[in-house]
């Protein structure tokens, strides 16, 4: 399954959406109050277009991209993001996960504080949903080995 | 609404397809050609419901997932030999 | 015996003159890879050197390009246009641009590709009313009682030498109604192409010429290109 194509109609069209992808998720993200979408959609559509790439183009290519030591920082520091700015909440004097301590070190008023937490909140779980979706799809694929002895290829 | 009504219809011709291809490449086209057809239908649906921009995103996710799909059935099943 | 002492003295001269000519075989054949991995060396080097010229520069254009195309699809996108959404616009394209720059221009030429968007966009119009035309002679095709279809397998190489050209053709093809592109194998087109009318119309060629324009492939010379082998060629000479 992580073989590369012969087809170059696939490669190339699969080659140019891929930004175009990255960005949609991007902007579902960050576009999570005003309409569908948010933390865990962006996230997932993110890790559709690795996914794209590694069923195009192949393993080793992708892995220049996002090799699994890099997956793996990646999902740390979503769960950190989000943890950490719930932890941040704590220490500034309030409840955990209460955005409105926050308007303690940004300049803003209460009302904005709550929505970029919010937003804040959103891009950890992105980042995380990311990296793990894409490290979920590398072991089922590839068997859990090492890419040396696969014996998941088929013809 | 009528444009709905005959989206739907055509879709469900489609389904035919879907459901007696004889093969199994047959079954994937056809539920292609179906998500075609829903993809304009949610535009339909967001002209009817007057919120237009929401049901822009959705149909481009739709869109993404049909592709994607389509990609990764059809290599799963090359690699299974049935081409 | 001295006989016998003479053998086994010519003997032994044998095998030590075997082992000499062991030996220098294999000095020569050391000496032999050494100057291979030399030249090889010497190969690699210029071969950086040409590979620097042009991509860094290419590389810098690259990013700028696709920064500016995905910027606009994010403010497509999103209907606000305020300073805090064009602001995270920004930064998600510049992040965006950063991790896939190399994706979306892989092949186009350095200093064309303004050019090429230009041309592409002024190209649709055109498909568009070629898909139009199509549609309604394939819509009077199938309408028909009778309905006069010869289905055909048509092979045509083409002049388009790079691969986005390809599939920019290959992709016209199959939206216009009538004909699908089947596969691309080493340069060669197989269409599927429903009747004798559609099959001509692909024969005479008129969309290939379109896309070579947009790509700018049709038997030009670039003066961009003859710039820079003029000063790859002038720093060989000085080395």
């Amino acid at each position: 399954m992580t073989r590369s194509t012969d087809d170059i109609i696939i490669k190339t069209v699969s080659r140019v959406l891929v930004p175009f992808i990255q960005l949609f998720a991007l902007y579902v993200i960050m576009h999570g109050h005003s309409s569908p979408g948010g933390g865990f959609q962006g996230g997932v559509i993110l890790g559709a277009s690795f996914i794209l790439l590694v069923i195009t183009y192949g393993l080793d290519q992708t892995k220049r991209r996002m090799s699994e030591k890099a997956d793996a920082i990646f999902s740390s520091v979503g769960l950190l993001i989000y943890a950490g700015i719930g932890a941040l909440c704590l220490i500034l004097g309030g409840n955990y996960l209460n955005y409105g301590e926050l308007s303690k070190i940004l300049p803003v008023g209460l009302a904005e504080a709550r929505a970029l937490g919010i937003l804040g909140i959103e891009i950890g779980v992105g980042i995380a949903v990311m990296a793990v979706m894409f490290s979920i799809f590398l072991d089922v694929s590839t068997g859990g080995l090492p890419p040396s002895d696969n014996s998941e290829e088929g013809p | 609404m009528c444009v709905g009504t005959g989206l739907c219809f055509l879709g469900l011709l489609c389904l035919y397809r879907g459901i007696f291809g004889p093969t199994v490449l047959n079954r994937m086209a056809g539920i292609s050609a179906i998500g075609t057809k829903t993809l304009v239908l949610l535009m339909v649906m967001g002209f009817i419901y007057n919120r237009v921009d929401m049901f822009v995103d959705i149909s481009v996710v739709y869109a993404l997932l049909n592709f994607v799909g389509s990609l990764a059935a059809a290599k799963y099943l090359e690699m299974r030999g049935e081409v | 015996m001295e006989v016998t002492l003479l053998v086994h003295a010519a003997d032994q001269c044998f095998g030590l003159i075997e082992g000499a000519r062991k030996q220098a075989i294999e000095l020569l054949d050391s000496a032999v890879s050494l100057t291979a991995e030399t030249r090889s060396i010497e190969a690699e080097r210029i071969r950086e050197f040409f590979r620097g010229a042009q991509e860094s520069k290419a590389e810098f254009q690259n990013f700028i390009s696709t920064f500016f195309i995905l910027f606009g699809f994010w403010v497509l996108l999103s209907g606000h246009f305020d300073t805090f959404h064009l602001t995270l616009g920004i930064i998600c394209s510049l992040l965006v641009a950063h991790v896939s720059h190399d994706l979306v221009f892989a092949n186009v030429r350095v200093g064309d590709i303004r050019l090429v968007i230009i041309r592409f966009i002024l190209y649709i119009p055109w498909l568009i009313r070629q898909i139009v035309s199509s549609n309604i002679h394939v819509a009077s095709l199938a309408l028909n009682p009778k309905m006069p279809i010869e289905p055909q397998i048509i092979r045509f190489n083409t002049k388009l030498e790079s691969d986005i050209s390809w599939v920019v053709l290959a992709n016209s093809i199959t939206l216009t109604p009538g004909t699908i592109t089947m596969d691309i194998k080493e340069g060669e087109f197989y269409v599927h192409a429903l009747d004798r009318r559609v099959a001509e119309d692909l024969k005479a060629g008129e969309m290939e010429d379109r896309v070579a324009h947009v790509f700018m492939e049709a038997d030009h010379i670039y003066v961009q290109d003859v710039l820079d082998v003029a000063r790859i060629y002038g720093a060989l000479r000085k080395s």
